[in-house]
């Protein structure tokens, strides 16, 4: 799915949260979003996912204004699982497609199997670890196939072997089925792992945009610079 | 010590005896509640959600007077029903006083503001995460709705039984409006309060005996219920 947005303002309480006068995710790509605590990542990651409406400007997904709900997913830093079962969680988005027993218990299975999680099919989700709820939600919000994948610190707190199974599945699943996806990273390193693009923002406004190689190894903006440096002062 | 266990003793004769006024008794205090607690809980489910899903103007207003009437004492509930029922009352054309309808709508009193309270502070916690969740998945308005209540199945399942305990257990109320009349609007409340004016303790702590059972009951399955969905 390609996403273009148009002069997009946010504010809170009369304080300007996001300021982007154009910009856009490819279709297919993985985009990782980068910056400082406070400089907006959440805000477009919200607006993108039509869970808040810009005071301003336009958001175009595949040239239409309107957000494809049934095409686009977010993904939490810190998910809610539905008080029932693992499976009943990730096969919830699929009932509400209308897709048959046949095809949820189908998908369900494979993607249990991608994460590592059969064992867990019938465990209820309150029993389970921070990593496995990740896992959990992560493979709900691929179940019914969405276009455009957003995803808040994914792997925030969760430790090495979790994050890289996850990112490993990630990477499969995304490049299998072409999900154009968005990543909200503090792991720079996770960046360059898992995507090929990269957006900074800081206080609001996209300072730099292009390949994840060019914008981490070689920053133009000197405030990316300072920030992939370890050296942003705010 | 002595009439606790008489009591007791009595209460299982009754039971097993078949005493017919007690079962009457016991099946009308079971019908005015249970019929009062699904009104309620028609009422007070939806109206807690709204409570606690909408912005509007005296919100704040009127969670205070919600959570006033949650504690409301019984014997006004019952005045005002009563007042209003009564024959030069607004209602009074309905004949309603010392009926089983009037205790009815005097316990529909007491138990909706718990069940509205309790259900408004389930969807302020949950509403918000849960109405995000389901955007992100695709569920449209209604199928957010149902999100929601699923969710919160234990939590509205605790609601209705509160407002049963507080129901099964009322006597100033239906004393007010229903006048435990023998045969007509006697419930084990009114009657264990006239057994006791007429010193019969044993037969008073007998029917306190078959209430507590009745709670029991109900409380277990409730337990039950959490449990299950828990494990």
């Amino acid at each position: 799915m390609d996403v273009r947005f148009t002069d997009l303002k946010k504010s809170y309480d009369g304080r300007l949260v996001l300021d982007l006068p154009d910009g856009g995710i490819r279709s297919g790509s993985r985009t990782a979003l980068i910056g400082p605590n406070g400089a907006g990542k959440s805000t477009l990651l919200r607006i993108l996912a039509g869970l808040e409406s810009p005071d301003h400007g336009t958001v175009h997904y595949d040239g239409k204004q309107e957000a494809p709900r049934q095409d686009i997913t977010l993904v939490f830093q810190k998910p809610y699982l539905l008080s029932t079962t693992v499976e009943n969680n990730i096969a919830y988005p699929m009932k509400l497609r209308g897709l048959s027993k046949a095809q949820i218990a189908e998908r369900v299975d494979e993607l249990l199997e991608e994460l590592g999680l059969t064992a867990f099919k019938k465990q209820k989700s309150w029993k389970l670890s921070g990593g496995e709820t990740q896992k959990v939600a992560l493979a709900r919000a691929l179940s019914f196939h969405p276009k455009l994948l957003l995803l808040d610190e994914p792997t925030a707190n969760i430790d090495p072997y979790t994050t890289a199974e996850i990112e490993r599945m990630l990477l499969a699943i995304s490049r299998k089925e072409s999900i154009t996806t968005v990543i909200i990273t503090h792991n720079l390193a996770q960046a360059k792992r898992l995507c090929d693009q990269v957006l900074m923002l800081h206080k609001g406004k996209a300072v730099e945009a292009g390949t994840s190689q060019e914008v981490l190894a070689r920053p133009q903006n000197e405030i990316t610079r300072q920030f992939v440096a370890g050296e942003l002062i705010l | 010590m002595d009439t606790i266990g008489h009591g007791f003793e009595e209460a299982i004769r009754l039971i097993f005896a078949g005493d017919a006024e007690i079962f009457e008794i016991v099946g009308l205090s079971l019908y005015v509640s249970i019929f009062s607690v699904v009104v309620s809980t028609i009422l007070g489910i939806p109206l807690g959600i709204l409570l606690g899903t909408c912005r509007f103007r005296g919100k704040g207003i009127l969670v205070r007077i919600i959570y006033t009437l949650m504690s409301l004492p019984p014997v006004i509930a019952g005045l005002a029903v009563f007042l209003i029922l009564m024959r030069r009352g607004p209602l009074g054309s309905l004949q309603l006083n010392y009926t089983v309808a009037a205790m009815i709508i005097a316990q529909i009193c007491l138990v909706t503001p718990i069940i509205i309270g309790l259900t408004y502070n389930m969807v302020k916690e949950k509403a918000l995460v849960v109405n995000q969740l389901g955007m992100t998945l695709g569920a449209g308005r209604i199928q957010r709705l149902r999100l929601l209540i699923y969710e919160m199945r234990v939590g509205i399942t605790t609601a209705v039984i509160s407002g049963f305990g507080r129901a099964i257990s009322e006597v100033g109320a239906v004393m007010i409006v229903g006048g435990n009349i023998k045969g007509k609007t006697r419930v084990m409340t009114t009657y264990i309060s006239e057994l006791k004016g007429m010193g019969n303790f044993e037969r008073a702590m007998a029917v306190g005996l078959i209430l507590l059972l009745i709670s029991f009951v109900v409380n277990a399955a409730l337990y039950h219920f959490q449990e299950r969905e828990s494990r």
